[in-house]
């Protein structure tokens, strides 16, 4: 049986950190999602940079085939 | 059109010019996830820079991106030694060099705010967190200071954890 707390999380309720402080708190509650942050910072800064290398590849694969078939 | 920020980093490098990483780029390294579509950077400027900038970048077809004919960097030698600012786009993507940060000042207080970092590709400097956020803030736009609140809380923590950035 999974209990409301666990159901909330898995909707996407995130969970603050026990150790979050004020500005960790208040980009969470100004509505960013802070899971983001978390992985990445459990990241090396160079598999950050490879992994943003690989959105902007995509992104730009994704552009480029919208332009193809049209899309405005 | 590519973007390949480590290629054209590693060109930088071999070009023998200094510089410090700057932007989103280094939002990215510090630990916020943002897209970013360009390569920013802080260089000292003089003829003999721009020229370092230029043997960087010669081979994959630069181009004053924000001039309305998109001059080609090759025929615009002669203003190399009055340039402050170059923006380019290149066959691996935008490339923006800059001789000073709003809020920090030119290349040698932007020098004395940035970290030496090691990675497999080669060592690189990057605007401090702490500069980085001072860079974000005397801007004052919007998504800059969207940035700030996110880097505000990764600095947060990493204070926390006693960590150097």
């Amino acid at each position: 049986m999974i209990d409301a707390a666990t159901l909330a999380q898995m909707n996407g309720e995130y969970v603050m950190p026990p150790d979050a402080g004020p500005a960790w708190r208040a980009a969470a509650e100004y509505g960013f999602d802070m899971s983001l942050i978390e992985a990445s910072l459990k990241l090396t800064p160079e598999q950050r940079l490879a992994e943003h290398q690989q959105v902007i590849n995509f992104m730009i694969e994704l552009q480029e085939s919208g332009q193809a078939h049209g899309t405005k | 059109m590519a973007q390949n920020d480590q290629a054209l980093l590693m060109r930088l490098k071999d070009s023998g010019l200094d510089f410090v990483v700057i932007g989103g780029l280094c939002v990215v390294y510090h630990g916020v996830p943002v897209a970013t579509f360009d390569l920013d950077i802080c260089c000292p400027f003089g003829d003999e820079n721009v020229r370092r900038i230029e043997s960087a970048v010669k081979d994959l077809n630069p181009v004053h991106r924000l001039t309305a004919n998109k001059l080609p960097m090759e025929q615009t030698r002669d203003s190399f030694k009055d340039l402050k600012n170059i923006y380019l786009q290149t066959d691996l993507g935008k490339l923006d060099c800059l001789s000073e940060v709003t809020g920090l000042g030119g290349y040698e207080q932007v020098l004395q705010q940035s970290i030496l970092h090691s990675m497999s590709f080669g060592q690189f400097r990057m605007l401090s967190l702490n500069a980085l956020i001072a860079a974000k803030i005397a801007t004052g736009r919007q998504k800059d200071l969207d940035a700030v609140r996110l880097l505000s809380a990764v600095k947060e923590k990493k204070e926390s954890q006693n960590e150097l950035f």
